[in-house]
């Protein structure tokens, strides 16, 4: 792996951590959901800081580059993070239905008495 | 022998047109002496004056204080019959569709204990002269009808319809779980698969009287993936 991809995999992890970190502080991410993130952080940690990793599953895997690797890592990393969000969006439209239904219910039970 | 309450339930999205005829035309067929009818509109956030003219005329109405789609609609008013004990729940449209005098034939096998669920069918009864729909409308619910067998083993002829009743077991399930989108034929797939008993019997239905339908051409190839999908999803799905 060369000393260039090292230095920008270990940039764009720098990057990546200062920009959740900032996320974090101002509060427009919970934490539960920055795991998703910081676990991408670790690994273009790890792929920039040990690179003999990269190379021993490039052989493994029977990669061409360890550049075409690291891509491959991230592109299975950002399917991961994206399904996470659909089951995530899923889960929410659930509630969202349940609090407007029971909250209409509610309503419509106010109205009543007050018509009485 | 206690009568048996009966909750109809009245989805409407912007029926500004129709809902009253249709509560009226309930209103006026109401009583008997196995069971007494009482009605609920559910407002699905409509644009136009269908809750104004709910609450001028005192028609019972819970609006919804946001858009939901159908599935979410139909689900408050099985709720509602839920929190409210209701025996029997009736699925109704609010566009006019339904024939009110058939409401008695879709309760009846449930007051007999016959079925635990009954759909309206505008195709168990060829020789009556009814309202078919479209025959591109027609296949996709051959389509879907095939799949259910497929599925269950069991065969549904009128898969879409929206003229439907349960019993109270029927109205407990569907309190708690209900397909937001195209619910029908998933709502009757699961019942199906849990060994519930559906009977299919003739009801009237016409053309819309005012208004427009829900279903858009556009929207149909979706419509029929997503329910295919959604269909073989739970004939995958394990037992709980």
């Amino acid at each position: 792996m060369s000393a260039n991809l090292r230095f920008y995999v270990l940039l764009a992890g720098i990057i990546l951590l200062l920009v959740i970190v900032q996320l974090l502080r101002k509060e427009k991410v919970f934490v539960k959901f920055s795991f998703l993130w910081f676990f991408s952080v670790i690994l273009l940690a790890l792929i920039a800081l040990f690179p003999d990793i990269i190379s021993f599953f490039r052989k493994l895997l029977g990669f061409e580059t360890s550049s075409n690797m690291v891509i491959g890592i991230f592109i299975f990393t950002l399917l991961f993070i994206t399904i996470s969000l659909t089951i995530i969006v899923s889960g929410q439209k659930t509630k969202i239905q349940l609090l407007i239904q029971e909250v209409s219910i509610l309503k419509q039970k106010i109205e009543e008495k007050d018509d009485k | 022998m206690k009568k048996s309450r009966v909750l109809i339930i009245i989805p409407a999205y912007n029926e500004e047109e129709n809902i009253l005829d249709v509560y009226k035309g309930i209103q006026n067929a109401k009583e008997s002496d196995m069971f007494t009818y009482d009605t609920i509109i559910i407002n699905d956030g409509s644009t136009d004056a269908t809750k104004a003219i709910c609450k001028e005329n005192k028609i019972p109405c819970i609006n919804l204080i946001h858009n939901l789609g159908i599935g979410g609609a139909v689900q408050t008013g099985y709720k509602y019959a839920y929190d409210n004990d209701y025996d029997i729940a009736v699925q109704f449209d609010g566009d006019g569709q339904h024939e009110v005098l058939s409401i008695v034939d879709v309760i009846q096998p449930i007051i007999n204990d016959e079925a635990d669920f009954v759909i309206g069918s505008r195709f168990i009864d060829k020789t009556k002269d009814n309202f078919q729909s479209s025959t591109a409308r027609r296949a996709g619910i051959r389509l879907i009808s095939w799949m259910i067998k497929l599925v269950t083993g069991k065969r549904i002829y009128d898969t879409t319809s929206g003229f439907r009743a349960g019993n109270k077991k029927v109205i407990e399930i569907f309190a708690q779980k209900y397909p937001v989108e195209y619910p029908e034929p998933i709502t009757t797939t699961e019942l199906l698969k849990k060994k519930y008993r559906i009977k299919e019997v003739f009801a009237q239905m016409h053309e819309r009287t005012g208004g427009t339908s829900s279903i858009h051409t556009w929207k149909n190839v979706y419509y029929m993936v997503n329910i295919i999908l959604s269909i073989f999803i739970v004939g995958i799905r394990g037992d709980k």
